[in-house]
């Protein structure tokens, strides 16, 4: 019953007008950006930060939190809603876990449908946000009581199962996934040490005593990287945009994909609890399992129904499955929930366990805002769905100089000194580079996050024994966690070595 | 996969795993109350950096010579708008954040595509206005206001 009670105060919380609000702006930008081509969910969120920063300045910090992770969070699962649409109208992907729905999507585009396909990518949506919230209700609680048992030694282990898991998943090279990991590790050991207060790496520049900061590395490397390849690849969205037509779907419609959005929402949501497989892989799952099982496996890829509904419903109920991990133990399974989790941080608000004790209003607030916004973006996407096809339109000329000068601001109005804008062009840079060469930027940006917590309690946990490394494995939640993290490693390598494709996830 | 890229970057991420790991000696052994120092952490990811980056090197090897073929780059637009983009992070405290932005954006808008001036201008003078207005007048945020010189 508690965890109907708190869930009562937690739809207290958002049904504040002012958290409708922020809820509502936070769709309709994530709505947005799923539509723009090259502004993915992560640069979408890391943008937002300090725009929500400002906007919440006046709460206080508690509701603050809560108020600007209502807004980031549905620029997440509003991208997921918006992502669809490029793909079925334009058959260029808003972002790669749509990328499947353009099999089928533009075909039916292409046969007129393209409302049908676009109200049954809404509708699977919503029903699979709703049911990746229940599992977030029912899993949350006897996830966190497992995770407050954990001392420093299991957590320890638990984060470099996270890193191992983010870093085995993530891109074409598994040596250029880790090396990005490791430099994000490091990277986050710059500044004043947390437990001793020695000075690391600053060599007496005033601006590193803090480290680097997580928002100006996160902006630079998702939201400026992309920019920087747009210019220099003249990326242009130009392109012919199908019509739209009637959007009511037939009840043959919601009749033949009734059953591949209740696998594709389910299989989405266990898939995004495991840590490093995201909404992309969820997503082709889906369509493949879809594709085994259906009767008439001929028709996918023609502009079959089953084939939009089914993978357009595993991506959202994958992006509400990442939020577990996230919440009940603290560690972020994908990029996009790294930086979510970075914001909460700058908050003041530690994810994990402690969560639903210390701030019950942003854990289960975030949650009840999470039904209230599934349910608005299936009012929005509806009726609205022709205007958010005219943003495709927003010329690139106009648009691009626009978000590098948001991220200046962005920047600027956190860290008010110059030398974090400078820093955000060089990051920049860095993230256009590595991304054009195939290092993964997830995994960096998931070093940076976890390095001071994984440091932190490797350095307690061996406080503990006396400088005895043998307790991590001495443990035997520890010693199971690190077998994990060892397999998860391994078999993708060895099944690699047999000769076998391993299924990545290249956006993360 | 790109040959030379990733030597160069192996090498590069070869010597900053190289420069955690020697700076890192010279950062004090012990800690008052903790066991391991502050010192061990950031050894030993620059370990794992070098050792990894060696094994970046060696994949290198079997990579087939054949690069993809080079798909025409507007080296040009993008280096204009990012001197425009670093001079305008120089200049935003002394000339302040409004004639900064604007100019910055029409720079951008225009290296981007010539032409339509008074829309660039239009479009440039209301997004730097707008945000100065909005976050400094009404939210209460810090923002570089006009040129030092003029208050």
């Amino acid at each position: 019953m508690s965890t109907l009670s708190f869930l009562f105060d937690g739809f207290q919380t958002a049904l504040q007008p002012h958290n409708l609000l922020f809820a509502f702006i936070g769709v309709l930008i994530g709505t947005a950006v799923g539509v723009l081509p090259g502004i993915g969910p992560m640069s979408g969120v890391a943008l937002l930060i300090p725009v929500t920063a400002s906007m919440t300045s006046g709460l206080s910090p508690e509701q603050a939190a809560a108020s600007s992770i209502i807004l980031l969070a549905g620029v997440y699962y509003g991208a997921m809603y918006g992502g669809s649409t490029t793909s079925i109208l334009l058959n260029t992907p808003g972002e790669s876990s749509s990328v499947v729905t353009t099999l089928d999507g533009y075909q039916m585009a292409r046969q007129g449908r393209a409302g049908a396909a676009l109200a049954i990518a809404a509708i699977g949506s919503f029903v699979a946000g709703i049911v990746s919230l229940i599992g977030l209700v029912l899993l949350a609680e006897p996830l966190s009581n497992v995770a407050l048992k954990f001392g420093p030694a299991e957590y320890f282990s638990l984060m470099l199962l996270g890193l191992a898991a983010v870093s085995g998943l993530a891109g074409k090279s598994m040596t250029k996934a880790w090396i990005m990991t490791v430099f994000g590790l490091l990277l986050s050991t710059i500044g004043l040490d947390n437990v001793s207060g020695v000075a690391r790496f600053t060599y007496n520049i005033s601006y590193l005593y803090g480290g680097l900061e997580f928002l100006t590395v996160a902006v630079g490397l998702f939201a400026l990287g992309e920019v920087f390849r747009a210019i220099l690849h003249r990326e242009t969205n130009e392109g012919e945009i199908a019509k739209i037509g009637r959007i009511l779907p037939t009840k043959s419609d919601l009749k033949e994909s009734a059953g591949p959005i209740a696998r594709g929402s389910l299989l989405g949501f266990f898939i995004g609890v495991l840590p490093g497989a995201g909404a992309t892989l969820a997503s082709f799952f889906s369509y493949i399992l879809e594709k085994k099982i259906s009767k008439h496996p001929e028709k996918f890829g023609q502009g079959t129904i089953a084939g939009v509904a089914a993978p357009e419903s595993a991506n959202n109920g994958a992006s509400g499955g990442a939020m577990i991990p996230l919440l009940t133990l603290g560690i972020p399974g994908s990029g996009t929930t790294a930086i979510l989790m970075g914001a909460l941080i700058m908050y003041n608000v530690q994810p994990g366990p402690l969560l639903f004790d210390e701030h019950p209003a942003v854990a289960w607030g975030l949650i009840a805002s999470m039904f209230i916004g599934n349910v608005m973006l299936l009012i929005l996407n509806m009726p609205l769905v022709k205007l958010f096809a005219k943003i495709i339109q927003t010329p690139t000329k106009y648009l691009l100089p626009l978000i590098i000068a948001i991220s200046v601001f962005g920047v600027y109005a956190v860290q008010v000194t110059t030398f974090d804008v400078f820093l955000l062009l060089a990051f920049g840079l860095l993230g256009y580079w590595l991304a054009e060469h195939d290092y993964p930027l997830a995994p960096l940006v998931l070093g940076l996050v976890l390095g001071p917590m994984i440091e932190n309690n490797m350095r307690r946990a061996l406080t503990a024994s006396n400088g005895d490394y043998l307790v991590f494995v001495e443990k035997p939640i520890s010693l199971v966690l690190l077998v994990i993290a060892l397999l998860w490693i391994a078999v993708p390598f060895f099944m690699k070595l047999r000769g076998k494709t391993v299924i990545v996830n290249e956006d993360m | 996969m790109n040959k030379t890229a990733d030597r160069i970057a192996a090498v590069a991420f070869l010597a900053v795993g190289a420069l955690f790991m020697v700076e890192s000696l010279r950062i004090s052994k012990s800690a008052y109350g903790s066991a391991v120092g502050p010192n061990v952490f950031p050894f030993l990811l620059g370990l794992v950096l070098v050792l990894l980056s060696i094994k970046l090197l060696f994949e290198t090897r079997n990579y087939s010579g054949a690069t993809g073929e080079k798909l025409p780059r507007q080296y040009k637009k993008f280096l204009v708008i990012f001197i425009a983009a670093i001079f305008y992070a120089a200049l935003l405290e002394t000339v302040g954040y409004v004639i900064t932005t604007f100019l910055f954006l029409v720079i951008g808008f225009q290296t981007m595509e010539k032409g339509a001036l008074w829309k660039s201008i239009a479009i440039a003078a209301g997004f730097s206005l707008g945000v100065y207005g909005l976050y400094v007048k009404l939210l209460q945020g810090t923002l570089p206001s006009w040129p030092i010189w003029f208050q």
